[in-house]
């Protein structure tokens, strides 16, 4: 499996709490997901993604001059947004959780309980 | 000049990703203002991108095609657009032949004719709609471009000719329209060339309308035969209705 689809539906989360903590333009949002680490996926995969988040009214834009170049589209979160990104903290403390403990008990097995592995 | 800063000054290959985009989307059917929207904002990354010497591909990936089915599937189809669009180009068609026919004296089809003018419309309107979304969707040169815009041209052509000998071989029944009834569909179809034209604000109507009828009357004035009328008439109408188109949209690009 590739890191891409790996990251599917988890981006979504990064995105929402990336824009809950202040008012963001698409270039801004995927430069902090760059920021963050995520650097190997492209950068304009964000934009399908905010296109469905504002079309389930997770997210709302607005258009604001900006110094140089033309008006960027900025977005917040709104109260259905913020609501998921809740959602998500929870759905994500799990999975990471059951993620770890799997892969760690098995990890472990593998080494002490090699005999065992062998007999099955 | 002041207004360069809000000029975005993009590579060409950004530029002809954006162009891709554009003509993708609306040939997949979607909302002119929508297109709008999302072009602009990936115009903005992507000039914020380059800035900072970033290449194309580390904003829409490897493959240009599949960043494009991406933004294409989050889009619903705006069929009320698109319904508009093939009304204007079926009902634009329609009226333009029908006017000229009438300059000939009252309207007679053959039932052949009817049902044939309808299926090569429609078969016009998927071979374009297919057509913009070959080109838009693989990366080819301008000869392969030129070559999919030729056929498609070419295409009605082809099966208008076609048709006419159909017509003559195959003996189908005559639906004839009295004084009255010309008139009347004479009228509707003046009202329908002047309404769309007022309504797109464009000369392009009038301006198939004329490649459709001064070739006609021009060559009336020749010693031709009828056969070789026809063809020559038809070729000069519709290859002159696609230069036109093409020049069209080579102005509507460098603007």
């Amino acid at each position: 499996m590739s890191t891409t689809q790996m990251l599917k539906g988890i981006i979504d989360g990064c995105l929402l709490a990336i824009i809950k903590n202040k008012e963001v333009y698409g270039y801004e949002l995927a430069e902090k997901l760059g920021d963050y680490g995520f650097e190997s996926f492209s950068e304009g995969t964000i934009y399908p993604l905010l296109m469905r988040m504002q079309k389930e009214e997770l997210v709302s834009s607005t258009l604001k001059k900006s110094t140089a170049g033309p008006k960027r589209k900025y977005y917040s979160l709104t109260t259905k947004g913020e609501l998921e990104l809740k959602n998500f903290v929870e759905r994500w403390a799990t999975l990471q959780n059951n993620v770890n403990r799997v892969l760690d008990y098995e990890s472990d097995k593998k080494f002490t309980k090699g005999d065992e592995m062998i007999e099955k | 000049m002041k207004n360069e800063l809000n000029e975005l000054q993009l590579t060409k290959k950004s530029q002809e990703f954006l162009e891709n985009l554009r003509l993708y989307l609306f040939s997949t059917g979607k909302n002119p203002d929508e297109i709008e929207d999302i072009v602009n904002e990936l115009e903005v990354h992507l000039f914020e991108a380059e800035k900072k010497g970033k290449p194309i591909e580390k904003i829409i990936g490897k493959s240009p095609k599949e960043y494009m089915k991406m933004v294409s599937d989050e889009m619903a189809i705006d069929y009320r657009t698109w319904f508009k669009y093939i009304c204007l180009i079926v009902f634009g068609s329609f009226s333009i032949s029908i006017f000229i026919d009438l300059w000939e004296g009252n309207l007679s089809y053959t039932f052949m004719e009817i049902i044939g003018s309808i299926a090569i419309g429609a078969i016009f309107i998927v071979s374009v709609v297919m057509g913009f979304k070959y080109i838009s969707t693989i990366n080819q040169s301008n000869k392969k471009q030129g070559i999919v815009l030729v056929s498609i041209a070419i295409l009605p052509i082809v099966l208008f000719v076609g048709l006419i000998y159909l017509n003559r071989i195959i003996d189908t029944p005559v639906i004839y329209f009295g004084n009255k009834g010309s008139l009347a569909i004479g009228v509707i179809a003046a009202l329908v060339i002047i309404g769309v034209s007022i309504w797109a604000k464009s000369w392009t109507l009038i301006i198939i309308m004329a490649f459709l009828i001064l070739p006609d009357y021009l060559l009336n004035l020749t010693p031709l035969q009828d056969e070789a009328q026809l063809i020559i008439s038809v070729i000069i109408t519709y290859g002159g209705i696609g230069i036109y188109l093409w020049i069209l949209s080579k102005m509507e690009k460098s603007n």
